[in-house]
């Protein structure tokens, strides 16, 4: 079995909605069926007992070796609790060649896991011993590396089960919720507008003290002292017994409470100068600490906490009452549990020998043994949920503290007997604030109910009507898509919206080229919506960015296929038939958002076809009003777009929406250009599913041109010298039938074409596009390029004649080497009232060719 | 001659607006002893000393209002305490705190001078004035006097007590767009406006700074990446941790390369333009003492920028400028530069950030010189002036590099950020030319735009207030102050419920205590600066009413520079500040009056007309005056309402609203004591509190709230 390719699909894509990961996988003729191995199967479990079942693929073959890695890769990752479900083993049209997909949750988990897999299979396969505990645990750890933490995780889940999308944007806990200008971040528990001065205000206790207690929010009395005499002095003026902290830090570092003596304070003062720049001593607030978690003007969750301690028996000794206590299997290592286990480390051993106590020392029976003066979670504290007891007035001045020093998510420790009284009526006080504050205590307390502290943070983030989204269209189809999106985009700018659009030559945002080339895939549609400046994106979506990587977004708002005819690049990748081809366009449909639209061209039966996958609605546009599944449709009071004798018109639950005249749409040459007509369609219908104004399509269609400056090589027109010259990319038969029916219609004496042949489509598809346009030009210029995408030489142009044999108005055929050169030997025929299609290959240098060639002759 | 003295008896420190000035002062309390018999012309070469010891008090103009002023008076002669108030505000000045106020009265006692001087910073302008003291006696007495060093001395003070130059510059602009400011002793943060309205700056950041975006700045990494995507140009780097990866990234990137500390900023252990394997090792070890993760990236060459982006605009850009210098065969070139910028650059931190700078360091290497070499005669050293102290070229940046300069600072999420920027010529776009942005850093230092030589615009300062305040935001809430001699107590308290009635969050600060809404914060006086202050600081409350002593205005000043109703009630002389010099009634009237001077000029003053001390006050306000009497229709009343002015008045048991020839009367039931109620209601008309709210309060004030309100009934 060889592994050869191994992808992550990112987003949505041809086998699930969820992130997966593809492997090609060759099994040999041997390892195609299972049952040729004997014994392989028992090895297998042997080594991999909890491997789940092998169940048959559906058609009742076997998919061998192919499959095992399938199960094996999603087996280890339920095994390291990773939510994964989905794989799936499908067949290539070669003998022994599978597609293996499985789900991941992490991308670098999702590799291991099928690289163990595969390791183990061959081990099972060979009769060689493989530690796949080992290797699990080392997955284990990859996930508990790469995965977001408790406190981020909670945000995460409450934003997608509000619908709101997310992208990591660092390997941390940096996150984006939403897209574009709507988007915000978070950072742990930060929220992109938390306060960089807040969080310093915060760090700083005095200034915090002062500024709390300007709002009428009770605080311990105390002040900074210098020194350790200074300290004993101010200590006995508040009244012992006192705290001793650092002025600067957090997490509970270099505090000592309940100080009494001046040894305790001297200690106290030597841990706190270490913790901080200055030491600040003040009235100690008998009580417990108490943690009120604020989040805007709310307070969401409180919790009891307590430092780690054992209580006596009178019989075991403090060590054996730890060990005890650690024995608890909630208590974990790190912070992904509700409890931590109790070191004993010098801190602990510090705090015992405050106690006059070893860990050798047996305890009476109900004495308690703090080993720690801080209550932190990760250091063996417990947290107990008190939410509901919180007295209004209380709660309160928690909300005025965070309010006061400026965090929309803020920790407030606070001091008291009891939560359930005011803290006016019991010398309570709020000892510190926290920027940042840790949320673990509130999402799974030691004891209690969790509370929906993300929920609580996405609702604070994104109003309720919201969920962070832009407008999103994504264009697909074989032909017209990139003109389509250009327009779209121009229709929604009319709208006053800024759009973001990525196309098969670049990504804009704001009027500014962010990348160059071809910018199809999803990497690019990420960028966009990432961008801070974008209120709407188009995407266009090329089939190669969908089998690579998948969608960049969970779902869209629009997808438009303008049609998919007679395929375009069929046998790469194993999309060997237009059906296939039908079903990879297909996942942009099935990931159109519930209240979203699919915009279909009802004329390309395939297309149409699509609209039964679509969540949302669909929208069916078509050049023929008697079309009958656009009629169908109408008559069904659903959306449609057609054309109506001379004007596009759009008909939703049985009432006209809009007229537009082909008259006032120049791209359309007053309704001559038919595939235009088509593009014109699929965008206005694409702009009225987002709510364009028909005052917006107007202007918008009208202003729009098909130049080389707003749709580079997509039907430009230029006059050299009289003649009419057409610069086209297009390279398939549908795109030949729609520029031949264009030209059709355009007056002209004489007609030329200039053309090359892609290497990288089937043979009989090179044949057809000179097959076609010998119905309707007079002279063909085939010429061949650098570029041969792994061809002989000689071999495209030889197809491209082969379909030109018994052309219908071909009289003249001539073969030249270099683009360039045939552009300028066609120029160089024409004549006043002749048309020349030109079509291009190296879009950008052969359009700055022509547009210099033009200027020339006008000069 | 006997040895003459000085002896300062007390200092007072005015934190507000004040009978002496409408900026916090310190007031000092001087017993010049006998030199009340030795004006200054009396004293043999005293006034030459001074003089010589202090050029700068030939400026001083005095009651001249002419340069010269002071001298001429020196030489004519004038006593001690007026010598303090000048040599006092010229040593402010010398260490660069020029405060341009200052004053010297006598006292009832013969010798005894109130000294009084805007204060720079309270402790700074208390240490000058005692230097002054010492300066002053030391120039009567013809003995030696340290004048550098007790200039010096004072300016480690001033450095270690005033805001730093960012903060200050920001401050200053706040202050020229009359936004209120609150005096909170901290170093770095500064509160501008008033409850609500209050916002924040801590140096270069503003409360809108957002956290996360501040630590993306500082992952220069991560930076980066998020540019990147956006087709900003960056020198393309990656993260190295060990000396034989950085030098295969650095081949694999192309030398030369610069390499830095991940994390880190203003130019701390950077080093530019490295080609060999050694120069790479050194500066990998260089980079690893501030931080184990390193950067190594393309050096892009060309000359540095700073541009500077307040809330999505440039509004300043600072670019290299080169300079020379020449040896002499004596000076290191330290001293040299030291010298040459001396010309330009005031401070000597800049000649230290340009010894430190990566860019300088590189520029040196190259001219094979160092910092410590003594420069040859005829020697010369071209030395690139880094952006950090460099020229404004704001004007000359390429439009598409403005944009891209906000695009990155957008896309990290700052609001202020300063952006590195190479390139070979500003004036041009970045990409064509190889140019980039080398980095975002948030709480971008300021001075670096401010030290434009000549340059005495604060547009930065500007720029960063009008983020926090835009156009027609003033920072303020309706502060009503209230002072006098009788009811002011009871008034703060009824005005405090009543706006809480009209739906306000409303602190309180009165003689009762201090108060939010109906709920008191803290018992006992809270008729002082200190309360006040409280209350205003306080995010929450978006209407105040102060009530100030007459021995807090006296001792402290008022807790707000301006306010827009203050309310004046009647003057008396109480006997407790008798032993501060305030024995007649007209003395009273001259400090109260400084509660009329602050009302805004579209506030309102609102004053007693039965007192004839009060009514006289009105000729102070600046805006509108609101009269009110328990006479009826007085005489001055009338004369207010004839000009179409407002009044209030009792007419039998009615309280009558009178606006020019319009009246409003309300009928009060007969438990309601109506004339305590006259200033109350007035003020709540000046405030725009509708009558029937005034009236219904009033009469529904609970008794319970006028017991807790005043402790001395009656």
């Amino acid at each position: 079995m060889q592994v050869d390719r191994v992808r992550a699909l990112r987003g949505p894509n041809l086998w699930t909605r969820r992130t997966a990961i593809e492997a090609i996988v060759t099994c040999d003729d041997t390892e195609r069926d299972l049952s040729q191995f004997s014994g392989f199967e028992e090895r297998l479990r042997a080594l991999y007992p909890r491997l789940q079942s092998l169940a048959s693929p559906p058609e009742g073959s076997t998919n061998g070796f192919a499959q095992v890695l399938e199960v094996a890769t999603l087996s280890l990752q339920c095994d390291i609790g990773c939510p994964v479900t989905f794989s799936r083993t499908a067949a290539a049209p070669d003998p022994g060649v599978y597609q293996v997909v499985v789900e991941y949750d992490q991308e670098d988990v999702g590799r291991s896991a099928i690289d163990i897999a595969e390791r183990l299979i061959n081990a099972a396969r060979e009769g060689l011993p493989f530690d796949v505990e080992a290797e699990i645990s080392r997955l284990r750890e990859i996930y508990e590396d790469v995965r977001l933490g408790p406190s981020t995780g909670s945000i995460v889940s409450a934003a997608l089960e509000r619908g709101i999308p997310f992208y990591r944007l660092s390997e941390g806990s940096l996150i984006q919720f939403g897209w574009g200008s709507r988007q915000r971040r978070i950072q742990a528990a930060e929220m992109d507008r938390t306060s960089a001065i807040a969080q310093s205000i915060a760090q700083d206790k005095q200034l915090t003290k002062q500024l709390l207690a300007a709002a009428g929010v009770p605080v311990p009395e105390g002040q900074p002292v210098d020194d350790i005499n200074d300290a004993w002095d101010i200590a006995c003026a508040l009244g012992l017994p006192v705290v001793v902290k650092p002025q600067d830090g957090n997490h509970g570092r270099g505090v000592t409470v309940n100080v009494e003596t001046r040894e305790q304070l001297e200690a106290g003062f030597r841990s706190a100068a270490e913790a901080g720049s200055r030491v600040i001593i003040e009235r100690y607030i008998p009580g417990s600490d108490y943690r009120m978690l604020v989040i805007g003007d709310k307070l969401i969750a409180a919790a009891r906490r307590e430092p780690p301690l054992v209580t006596g028996d009178g019989v075991h000794t403090i060590q054996e009452l730890v060990d005890e206590v650690n024995r608890d299997p909630r208590r974990g290592t790190g912070h992904a549990t509700s409890l931590t286990r109790i070191p004993i480390d010098d801190i602990a051993m510090a705090c015992l020998h405050n106690q006059n106590l070893t860990l050798d020392a047996v305890p009476a029976l109900g004495q308690p043994v703090v080993l720690r003066n801080n209550a932190n979670l990760s250091t063996g504290g417990t947290a107990t949920d008190v939410t509901d007891q919180v007295h209004p007035d209380l709660a309160a001045r928690a909300v005025t503290a965070a309010q006061m020093v400026g965090l929309e998510i803020c920790g407030v420790d606070v001091v008291c007997q009891s939560v359930l009284r005011p803290l006016e009526d019991q010398s309570g006080g709020v000892v510190e604030v926290n920027a940042a504050p840790g949320l673990r205590m509130h999402l799974t307390p030691s004891y209690g109910t969790g509370r929906r502290v993300g929920e609580a943070i996405i609702n604070e983030m994104f109003a309720a009507d919201q969920d962070g989204r832009i407008p999103v269209i994504a264009v697909t189809g074989t032909n017209g898509k990139t003109t389509t999106v250009r327009l779209i985009a121009h229709l929604l700018e009319q709208q006053g919206l800024r759009v973001g659009l990525t196309t098969t030559d670049g990504v804009y945002a704001g009027g500014r080229q962010l990348d160059a080339g071809d910018c199809s895939g999803p990497r690019s549609g990420k960028t966009i919506l990432m961008h801070p400046d974008v209120d709407a994106a188009v995407l266009e979506t090329a089939r190669g960015g969908i089998l690579r990587e998948g969608l960049a977004f969970d779902r869209c708002q629009v997808a438009v296929i303008t049609n998919i005819g007679a395929g375009d690049h069929l046998g790469l990748n194993y999309i060997t038939t237009v059906e296939d081809l039908a079903v990879l366009k297909r996942v942009i449909v099935q990931n159109v958002s519930p209240t979203g639209y699919a915009v279909l061209n009802a004329d390309d039966p395939m297309c149409a076809r699509l609209g039964s996958v679509c969540p949302g609605s669909v929208v069916f546009f078509s050049r023929d009003r008697a079309n009958p599944l656009m009629v169908t449709h109408r008559a069904q009071g659903r959306p449609v777009v057609y054309l109506d004798d001379d004007a596009i018109v759009c008909v939703n639950q049985g009432e006209e929406v809009f007229r537009l005249a082909l008259a006032d749409i120049p791209l359309t040459m007053g309704g001559r250009v038919g595939f235009q007509i088509d593009n014109t369609m699929a965008a206005v219908a694409a702009c009225w599913a987002v709510n364009v104004d028909t005052v917006a399509l107007r202007a918008g269609l009208a202003s729009f041109q098909s130049d080389v400056a707003s749709t580079p090589g997509r039907f430009n027109l230029l006059d050299y010298r009289g003649a009419t010259v057409i610069a086209d990319y297009g390279h398939n038969p549908d795109a030949m039938k729609a520029l031949v029916d264009a030209v059709t219609a355009l007056p002209a004496k004489r007609r030329t074409v200039v053309i090359s042949g892609a290497g990288d489509r089937r043979d009989e598809d090179i044949r057809d596009q000179t097959r076609i346009l010998g119905t309707a030009f007079d002279t063909v210029l085939l010429y061949q390029d650098a570029c041969q995408r792994g061809r002989e030489d000689g071999e495209v142009l030889g197809l491209l004649r082969e379909g030109l044999v018994g052309a219908e108005r071909t009289r003249e055929i001539e073969e030249i080497r270099g683009e360039f050169i045939a552009i300028d030997r066609a120029l160089s025929t024409l004549a006043p009232g002749d048309l020349c299609l030109i079509l291009i290959d190296q879009v950008q240098e052969a359009l700055e060719h022509l547009n210099q060639r033009v200027a020339e002759a006008n000069a | 001659m006997s040895r003459h003295d000085i002896r300062i008896l007390d200092i007072t420190v005015l934190r507000g607006p004040n009978r002496w000035s409408y900026k916090p002062a310190i007031e000092a309390l001087v017993d010049i002893g006998d030199l009340e018999e030795y004006p200054s012309n009396t004293l043999p070469g005293f006034v030459d000393r001074l003089v010589a010891w202090l050029p700068g008090l030939r400026a001083h103009e005095c009651s001249y209002e002419a340069p010269g002023g002071f001298v001429k008076r020196l030489e004519e002669g004038t006593w001690t305490g007026h010598i303090l108030e000048h040599v006092t505000l010229e040593i402010q000045t010398r260490i660069g705190h020029p405060v341009g106020f200052g004053r010297a009265r006598s006292t009832a006692t013969t010798g005894v001078y109130h000294v009084v001087v805007r204060i720079a910073q309270e402790d700074l302008t208390r240490a000058c004035l005692l230097k002054a003291r010492e300066l002053i006696l030391a120039a009567i007495h013809d003995e030696p006097f340290d004048l550098q060093g007790a200039l010096s001395e004072l300016r480690e003070l001033a450095d270690r007590k005033c805001l730093g130059p960012s903060t200050a510059s920001i401050v200053e602009a706040a202050r020229a767009a009359r936004i209120p400011i609150a005096p909170l002793e901290h170093g770095n943060l500064v509160l501008f406006g008033l409850g609500v309205r209050q916002r924040r700056i801590w140096t270069a950041e503003t409360d809108r700074t957002s956290a996360i975006a501040e630590s993306i700045a500082q992952d220069k990494d991560l930076a980066k990446e998020l540019l990147v995507r956006y087709g900003i140009p960056v020198p393309e780097g990656r993260i190295v941790r060990k000396v034989d990866t950085t030098w295969e990234a650095a081949e694999d990137l192309g030398l030369p390369v610069v390499i830095k500390p991940a994390e880190g900023s203003r130019g701390v252990a950077v080093s530019l333009a490295l080609e060999t394997y050694d120069e790479v090792a050194e500066a990998f070890r260089l980079a690893q003492t501030v931080q184990n993760a390193v950067i190594v990236e393309r050096f892009i060459e060309g000359d540095e920028y700073r541009l500077l982006v307040v809330n999505n605009e440039v509004v300043a850009a600072t670019g290299a400028i080169q300079f020379t210098v020449k040896g002499n065969g004596r000076d290191t070139l330290r001293t040299l530069v030291a010298h040459e910028l001396d010309g330009t650059h005031a401070d000597l931190w800049v000649a230290d950030a340009l010894i430190d700078h990566p860019t300088v360091k590189l520029a040196l290497k190259r001219q094979a010189v160092h910092f410590n070499n003594v420069l040859t005669a005829d020697q010369v050293v071209t030395l690139p002036c880094p952006a950090k102290v460099g020229k404004d070229v704001l004007a000359s940046v390429h439009p598409d590099t403005l944009d891209l300069a906000r695009l990155a600072v957008r896309i990290v999420g700052l609001d202020i950020a300063g952006v590195d920027i190479v390139a070979k010529d500003i004036g041009q776009p970045l990409v064509a030319q190889g140019g980039a942005i080398i980095e975002v850093n948030a709480g971008p230092s300021l001075p670096t735009h401010l030290r434009q030589p000549g340059d005495i615009s604060n547009t930065v300062g500007s720029a960063v207030v009008r983020h926090l305040f835009p156009e027609g935001e003033t920072g303020r809430i309706p502060v009503v102050g209230i002072t006098g001699c009788s009811d002011t107590t009871s008034i703060a308290a009824m005005l405090g419920f009543l706006l809480h009635l009209h739906g306000q969050s409303v602190g309180v600060a009165c003689g009762s205590g201090t108060f939010l809404g109906q709920r008191c914060i803290r018992r006992g006086d809270g008729a002082n600066w200190t309360a006040g202050q409280r209350v205003l600081i306080n995010r929450t409350i978006n209407a105040a009413v102060l009530e100030t002593s007459p021995a807090s205005l006296l001792r402290e000043g008022l807790p707000y520079d301006r306010c827009q109703i203050g309310v004046v009630t009647a003057i008396s002389t109480p006997p407790a500040l008798a032993r501060f010099g305030i024995t007649e009634a007209e003395q009273m009237a001259h400090l109260l009056r400084t509660q009329v001077d602050v009302v805004l000029s579209d506030g309102v003053a609102v004053l007693n007309a039965d007192d004839p001390l009060v009514l006289a006050m009105a000729e102070y306000a600046d805006g509108e005056v609101m009269l009110y009497s328990r006479e009826g229709q007085t005489e001055s009343l009338q004369q207010a309402l004839a000009k179409g002015g407002r009044a209030v008045y009792l007419e039998g048991d009615a309280l009558v609203f009178a606006h020019g020839e319009t009246t409003h009367r309300h009928l009060l039931a007969p438990c309601v004591n109506a004339s305590d109620c006259l200033p109350t209601a007035t003020t709540a008309w000046a405030l725009g509190i509708p009558f029937d709210l005034i009236i219904g309060a009033i009469v529904g004030y609970p008794a319970a709230m006028i017991d807790q309100a005043s402790p001395h009934p009656g």
